[in-house]
């Protein structure tokens, strides 16, 4: 069972997966400079009214095998533990340990 | 030493360039907001980060017409409510404001 903060970025990736193509042409016309400013400000104005989860900030690369949130080597999306573990086991092709 | 041009020539100049080479012409360096439609969407490839796992719960409520009991999930409620016949239940929950101020207190 994934931990309750997995389950809120899993929410938060699925939520801009849905409003990011909306959300770019708002962000398009914002940032025109060629438009009216009373356009670019309704722009802006839905853009404000877009939830927390929509936005690609809010996610965040966790472990995938514990969920933890620091730490966490991008290359194999585990944390530097669970990388450990991984690695030690002989689960991740091409590494090893180190020994000169 | 360079000949004078004046400002309009080379106005004119880069107008026709833009138009020969399919580019915008953009004297005031005014921003487009060309590169937010420019850029690739990043929500496909974010929503296949964590790897599928094999949820019980999930494929129990997927296929109810199989008709298969989660016996972990049964034991826990029954030790739910052997737990509640003990009076070891969890808390009863504040129904107001006021009450939940009196619950804190109490701590």
């Amino acid at each position: 069972m994934p931990s309750a903060r997995v389950i809120r970025d899993i929410k938060a990736r699925h939520g801009v997966r849905a409003n990011e193509i909306a959300r770019r042409a708002y962000l398009f016309v914002a940032r025109n400079e060629t438009l009216s400013p009373q356009v670019r400000h309704h722009a802006q104005l839905q853009l404000n009214t877009f939830g927390r989860y929509t936005r690609p900030t809010t996610v965040k690369n966790r472990c995938v095998e514990s969920g933890r949130g620091r730490g966490v080597i991008s290359e194999f999306g585990l944390s530097r533990f669970q990388f450990r573990l991984k690695a030690l086991a002989g689960e991740l092709p091409g590494v090893n340990k180190a020994s000169w | 030493m360079a000949a004078f041009v004046s400002p309009s020539r080379v106005a004119a100049l880069t107008k026709l360039r833009c138009s020969l080479f399919e580019t915008s012409y953009n004297p005031q360096n005014l921003r487009t907001g060309a590169k937010y439609l420019r850029r690739r969407l990043r929500g496909p490839a974010m929503v296949g980060y964590y790897p599928d796992k094999f949820n019980i719960p999930q494929i129990l409520r997927q296929y109810k017409e199989l008709e298969m009991v989660d016996d972990a999930e049964e034991e826990r409620l029954i030790d739910v409510m052997d737990r509640k016949k003990r009076g070891k239940g969890a808390p009863k929950k504040a129904k107001s404001a006021e009450e939940s101020r009196r619950l804190t207190k109490k701590r």
